[in-house]
Order: structure tokens, then C-alpha cells, then sequence
């Protein structure tokens, strides 16, 4: 199988603040990678380096044999059209309704008459389970439904990958296990290549075909989700436990205290 | 003393990256003008904010302006009795000066701060950045429709803001200080030619161009939040605004040559 994405020795920094170093990794045609990594470790900055929305300090991206950081502004635009982005907090364009939304993309780069948006844009919200929420507002939606309609404009276009920044994060456990469902549905039916970026362990094992963890701006582990569970890197274990004590963390935690001393 | 001009060398280089900044963006949406697709949807909304939802606006800041530059005109060449003079030096004003610094000014203060705030809005809640996801450029989309309309409409509203002076003129020089209407009708259009209306809408355009661009990238520019979001708009007011008054002089220094 040939590589779609592939990253390359990517550093990034923001003044002192180093945010990735050295970054390395190949996803191959209709793979799914979950990179998972505590707050703040670079994932987000990692998937904007994809889209060509950050330059890196270092090393570079290409998608499909296209190296992002040489393309002209027309070339990147090109590349775009088949990556769907999926933002943390959707992104969606207040001014517009759902529907205005998810045909954003077809109105401007196909040349699909207004009927045959409408009948791509219903195919998109039945897809993620919206189906017949066209004319409502952005204001008007939950946040597990902004995600959604976030999920149905990226799929609009028939993109080849998908890239999908903490979709569940702040959302409901069945919310979340919905949105788990919603990627894991577009996986098999699109069979598209994606990225997607969590930290819920129950969507993330359930989704990915190969599991990443970056840890201090390094990827440390990339595997398969069996052999990930039983990585024996102390980082890889405490973020599995879901622990405070342990490497993961810079500054020390609280002292554990049992719920008898919490009440005093 | 080394702090001090670490300082300056800091805020010089932040300045003229600034300046850099706003010439290439200018420049990136000025050659994104012509290129496809065109959104005449998105167009007509824009011409609709700046131009039609600004009629009220500018017919009231026009009618209040001319009114009371006809009251000074009237008290001031009532001293050396040449009131005849005031309705030619009224319309004089109004056609050159009043008219497209105020309704530029006020501009700056309705569409100029709104640009800013929408687009700050839009950068802070990764809207722009879905757009560049979307192969949409933020420059053609947001920019150029917004920057035509007010090329288009700021001529327009200074042409409603020059009729709507005659008649601030007209309620004071004719209503209350007593000129007969025919001596106003005149005496307003005689010291004006052809070359006077096209300085006042050369202006207009001028304006309209630098409240689009400078409202625009403000807001494209906005980092931090709701501060930021909140910086934006001011910003852009007293920027395009110092500029408007600036772009005034020397407009009219080369064009009255």
C-alpha cells in the first residue's frame, strides 16, 4: 500500500514553546490513524501543518506525492478539495443555515445546479443522522449536532481523507459514543484515509486502524490499538490508566487523597 | 539605555511589519478581483450592508452637517453684508469637502467597524480557517465583495450627501436667514463645475477603498478572543478614519492643481 499522508522530521515552535519535534509518520491508502497525546502536546498544531494552515519550523508534509509547504496558493486550494477538515468546535458559518453550510464547497467548486446540492447536501446530514435539519441555524444546534454538520460539509465534496480535530471532546458519554459510530460509519462507507484526534480510549481503539500518542512535542508510540495496549513505555501506560502519578505530566499533581480526607 | 533601544528597534520593526502586512494583503485582494467563482449572492448582501442600510444614516449626518456649516456661512459673511455669498460658498463645501469626508468618516464608523468585527469574530471562532479547508480563499471570498461595494456605494452615498446638503443649506438659508429660493437654487451651483463632482466622487472611491481594506484586515488579523474581537473594530475606525482625513489633503491638493 502507498502512503497518502506523510509526515516528515515536523518541528514547530511558538516562541520558546517547543510544540513538535521531529515528528514522523506515514498513513497509508484507506488507513485510519488516531493520534491521541495530552493537552496542549501539538495534535491540533500537527493537523493544521496537514491543511498548509501553519508553516513548520522544520521538515515538511505531502499528500499524495504533493509536498504542501512548495505548493502556490492555487495548488494548495487544489490539494484541499480532497482533505475534509472536521475543527474541535465545528467552525461552521454562523451566518449561514445547516444546508448553506454543507453545500458551501459544492456551490463554489462543482458546477452542480442548486437541485443536485440539495439532493448531496440531504446524502451528508442522512449520513451523520441530521437529516431534515437544513433550514435551522448554526445558534440553533447542540454542540454534538454542530459536529455533526461539521462532519457532513467536510464529507460534501468526497474528499479522499479526512482529518478530525478532538470531534468528541466536551460532548455526553452517549453523545460521544454517537460521534464514535458517525466516524467509524464515514470509515466504511467512504472508505476514506483519516486522521482523527481524541482523547476518548473507547472511540480511538474503536476507530483506528494504527494508534499514536505524542508526548512533549514526540511521537512516542505508533501501533496497532492490541500491540498499544500493551506498549511497556511508562507514558503510554499512565495514559491508558487515565493516572495522575507517573511521567505524563511536567508540573507534579495534587497529593491523592482518599474521600474521607477530601470531607474533612 | 540598550532597553531603550531594543525598544525602538521593536516597535519600529512591528510598525513596518504592520504596514508590510497591509500592502500585501491590499495587494492579494486588489489581483483577486477578477478570478472565479463570483458570488453575486454574497455581492448584492454586501452592496445591501454598506449602501442601502446607510441612507438613513448618511441623509441625517448630511442634513445636520450642511444645516450648521449654513448657519456659520450666514453669521460670518453677515459681517461684512455679503450674505448673497453664503449659498455659493454652502454648495462650494458641501460638493468638495463635507460630503465625502463625512460620509466617509461616518463609514469608517458603520461599515468599516462592522467589517472588522465580523471578520475578527470569524478568524477567532476558526471560521476563516474552515474557509481555507473549504479551498475557498478568505481574500476573494471575504474581501473583494466587500471592497466593491464600497467602491461602488461610498460615490453613491456622497451623491445622496451632497443633495441632501443643498437642502440643509436650503432650510437655513432660504427657511430662516430669509434668501429667496430662486437666489439659493442658483447661487448653490455657481461656483461648481463638472471637475468639482468628479473630485468629490474620486474621493468617495478613494475612501471606500481604504475603509474596505483597512476594515478587512483588521479584522483578518485579530488574534485573542473577545479582546481581540473588541480591539478590532476601534482599531479599524481611528486607523480608517486617520487615514480618510490624510487621503483628503492630498486628494485635494492634486486634483484642485
Amino acid at each position: 500500500m502507498s502512503a497518502v499522508i506523510e509526515v516528515a522530521n515536523i518541528s514547530k515552535s511558538f516562541g520558546p514553546k517547543v510544540v513538535l519535534k521531529n515528528v514522523n509518520f506515514q498513513v497509508e491508502q484507506g488507513e485510519s490513524l488516531v493520534v491521541m497525546g495530552g493537552s496542549g502536546t501539538g495534535k491540533t498544531v500537527l493537523l493544521r501543518i496537514i491543511m498548509g494552515l501553519l508553516e513548520p519550523d522544520g521538515g515538511h508534509v505531502s499528500v499524495d506525492g504533493k509536498i504542501i509547504q512548495q505548493l502556490s496558493i492555487p495548488e494548495l486550494f487544489e490539494v484541499r478539495k480532497q482533505i475534509g477538515m472536521c475543527f474541535q468546535m465545528a467552525a461552521l458559518f454562523d451566518s449561514m443555515s445547516v444546508a448553506e453550510n454543507v453545500g458551501f464547497a459544492l456551490k463554489r467548486h462543482t458546477k452542480m445546479s442548486p437541485k443536485e446540492i440539495q439532493i448531496r447536501v440531504d446524502e451528508c446530514l442522512a449520513m451523520v443522522g441530521l437529516k431534515g435539519s437544513d433550514n435551522l441555524r448554526p445558534s440553533e444546534l447542540s454542540g454534538g449536532m454542530k459536529r455533526r454538520v461539521g462532519f457532513a460539509r467536510a464529507i460534501a465534496l468526497k474528499p479522499k481523507i479526512l482529518l478530525f480535530d478532538e470531534p468528541t471532546t466536551g460532548l455526553d458519554p452517549v453523545m460521544t459514543d454517537v460521534i464514535g459510530r458517525i466516524i467509524l460509519d464515514l470509515k466504511h462507507e467512504l472508505g476514506v484515509t483519516s486522521i482523527t484526534i481524541t482523547h476518548d480510549l473507547k472511540s480511538a481503539f474503536a476507530i483506528a486502524d494504527r494508534v499514536a500518542l505524542i508526548f512533549r512535542g514526540e511521537c512516542i508510540a505508533i501501533e496497532k490499538p492490541d500491540a498499544f495496549k500493551v506498549n511497556p513505555h511508562p507514558v503510554v501506560q499512565q495514559f491508558l490508566r487515565g493516572d495522575a502519578d507517573g511521567p505524563f505530566l511536567q508540573d507534579p499533581p495534587p497529593p491523592k487523597r482518599n474521600r474521607q480526607e477530601a470531607n474533612v | 539605555m540598550f532597553k531603550t533601544i531594543d525598544l525602538l528597534g521593536e516597535t519600529l520593526l512591528g510598525f513596518f511589519s504592520q504596514v508590510g502586512d497591509f500592502a500585501v494583503v491590499s495587494g492579494r485582494t486588489l489581483a483577486a478581483i477578477p478570478r472565479r467563482p463570483w458570488d453575486f449572492e454574497n455581492l448584492i448582501r454586501q452592496f445591501a450592508a454598506v449602501g442601502v442600510n446607510s441612507i438613513p444614516v448618511v441623509v441625517l449626518t448630511g442634513l445636520a452637517v450642511s444645516a450648521v456649516f449654513a448657519v456659520q456661512l450666514a453669521f460670518g459673511f453677515k459681517q461684512f453684508q455679503a450674505q448673497g455669498l453664503a449659498s455659493s460658498v454652502e454648495g462650494l463645501a458641501v460638493v468638495r469637502e463635507l460630503a465625502p469626508v463625512i460620509t466617509g468618516l461616518m463609514m469608517s464608523g458603520r461599515v468599516g467597524s462592522a467589517m472588522a468585527a465580523e471578520l475578527g469574530t470569524m478568524q477567532v471562532t476558526e471560521q476563516i480557517d474552515a474557509l481555507e479547508c473549504l479551498a475557498t480563499d478568505p481574500i476573494h471570498y471575504l474581501f473583494v465583495p466587500r471592497l466593491l461595494a464600497c467602491l461602488v456605494m461610498l460615490p453613491l452615498l456622497t451623491g445622496i450627501a451632497i443633495y441632501v446638503g443643498y437642502w440643509g443649506g436650503y432650510l437655513i438659508l432660504v427657511n430662516v436667514e430669509g434668501q429667496s429660493a430662486y437666489t439659493f437654487a442658483h447661487e448653490f451651483y455657481k461656483l461648481i463645475g463638472i471637475r468639482d463632482l468628479r473630485i468629490a466622487l474620486t474621493k468617495a472611491m478613494v475612501f471606500g477603498l481604504i475603509i474596505a481594506l483597512v476594515g478587512c484586515w483588521r479584522g483578518y488579523r485579530t488574534r485573542g478572543g473577545a479582546e481581540g474581537v473588541g480591539n478590532a473594530p476601534t482599531s479599524s475606525v481611528v486607523t480608517s478614519s486617520l487615514w480618510i482625513l490624510v487621503a483628503d489633503f492630498f486628494l485635494t491638493k492634486l486634483m484642485l492643481v
